[in-house]
């Protein structure tokens, strides 16, 4: 999870490594640390540390971890050459080791030689049955050849065995959504959820899938979860408030038939009200030009 | 060095003085044959300033404190990170390769 002060620390540093100011080591350890995919640019830094001997000498046992940081980098905007140096200066330094090892296997994939990198993680999975990076690498690779129902399955009998994963269950969900199998999703951001509840954008986005399921229990529960994102993150993020305005509409609209007493227990009018007002808010502070656009949005949805 | 952690070494020499003098007490109550039940008026007064400086010190000297709020404006989620373990790579930035050269 990325915070507000990591993200602002992260583009200052950006910003300053990209027009030549110092900071390359520091801003490389930052993207590390917070699993962040900037490929071009850890490559361009990276590969300038490892070009200078000097600099390249003052990182010490860093220097490995670099290796491996720009050698996926290159393979992520496909500078494949590059790549093959790093993995063959990490091959001379660690021979036979496992890590160097699933790096080969990762640049067979980027290479596009499919077949011959499941067969190294099989061979990799022989000698160690209960490595977790290399059964989440099969299951991108069938992700990568388009087979997302192949995906699901391997991804499911890896959860079996490793069920706290969460990052498991993010892509789960996320192959379940590209497959518009919403009941699915949404049980596994109900995982995600009891396993970090303090998260928000778990909540965020299993509002989203409730709403898209439809039905006025379900959109009652997505106003929610909403209510709770915008708790999370001390009211801040728009697409909760947004989510809220939606949910009342949809609401008002779903419950025209039902009776009196019902919709007095599901209207929630001053929720209603002060999410819209934070949204216009928002907005003046923002976006003003824009402004119009929204307040005419939310006039019209309140009908 | 700054004034806080001036403060502070004189708040802890004024407490050490104070834990002296009571040893000295006690040891002539020990002579007079008399109990202790408790360090001079003066000894307490002495404890109470070096309480006072002390907490000053502690909490000026460290600087900036951090704030604990899950929701603040600084702790809040922006976004995750992005899942590198199921990262693919043929995406459409597959056909631009950026230009480096590389002298390892």
């Amino acid at each position: 999870m990325v915070t507000k002060t990591e993200e602002t620390q992260l583009n200052q540093l950006e910003i300053q490594v990209d027009n030549g100011g110092g900071g390359a080591w520091e801003y490389l350890c930052l993207v590390r640390n917070l699993k962040i995919r900037r490929s071009e640019k850890v490559l361009k830094h990276g590969s300038s540390i490892l070009n200078d001997p000097k600099k390249r000498s003052a990182l010490g046992p860093d220097e490995w971890t670099l290796n491996e940081q720009v050698a996926i980098a290159a393979m992520d905007c496909q500078c494949l050459d590059v790549a093959q140096n790093c993995v063959k200066a990490l091959q001379k330094k660690f021979p036979g080791s496992k890590r160097v090892g699933s790096l080969e296997a990762l640049l067979l994939e980027s290479k596009g030689l499919w077949g011959e990198a499941e067969e190294a993680y099989s061979s990799l999975l022989e000698d160690n049955p209960l490595d977790q990076a290399i059964h989440k690498r099969r299951v991108a690779i069938s992700k990568a050849l388009g087979k997302p129902s192949v995906a699901i399955e391997l991804l499911n009998k890896y959860l079996e065995l490793f069920m706290a994963d969460h990052d498991a269950w993010r892509e789960l969900a996320e192959l379940y959504l590209s497959l518009q199998m919403y009941k699915q999703a949404a049980f596994c951001y109900e995982e995600l959820i009891l396993s970090q509840p303090t998260v928000p954008l778990y909540h965020l986005a299993y509002a989203d899938v409730l709403y898209t399921i439809g039905g006025v229990e379900n959109i009652i529960s997505a106003r929610k979860y909403y209510a709770a994102t915008i708790d999370l993150t001390g009211g801040k993020n728009t697409r909760a408030l947004l989510g809220i305005c939606l949910c009342a509409s949809a609401i008002a609209q779903l419950s025209k038939g039902r009776n009196k007493e019902d919709k007095d227990a599901t209207a929630a009018p001053e929720l209603h009200s002060l999410a819209a007002a934070a949204v216009e808010k928002e907005y003046k502070q923002k976006a003003p030009d824009k402004l119009q656009l929204i307040s005419s949005a939310l006039r019209s949805l309140k009908i | 060095m700054n004034f806080g952690f001036l403060v502070g070494v004189f708040g802890v020499l004024i407490l050490s003085h104070a834990a002296y003098s009571t040893i000295q007490y006690r040891g002539l109550l020990k002579i007079m044959e008399e109990e202790f039940s408790r360090p001079p008026i003066n000894v307490i007064l002495e404890l109470i300033i070096g309480l006072a400086l002390c907490m000053w010190a502690a909490l000026t000297f460290p600087g900036k404190f951090l704030s604990i709020h899950p929701d603040s404006d600084e702790n809040r989620a922006v976004s995750l990170p992005d899942n590198s373990d199921f990262m693919i790579f043929n995406h459409r930035g597959r056909l631009f390769p950026p230009e480096i050269d590389m002298k390892f």
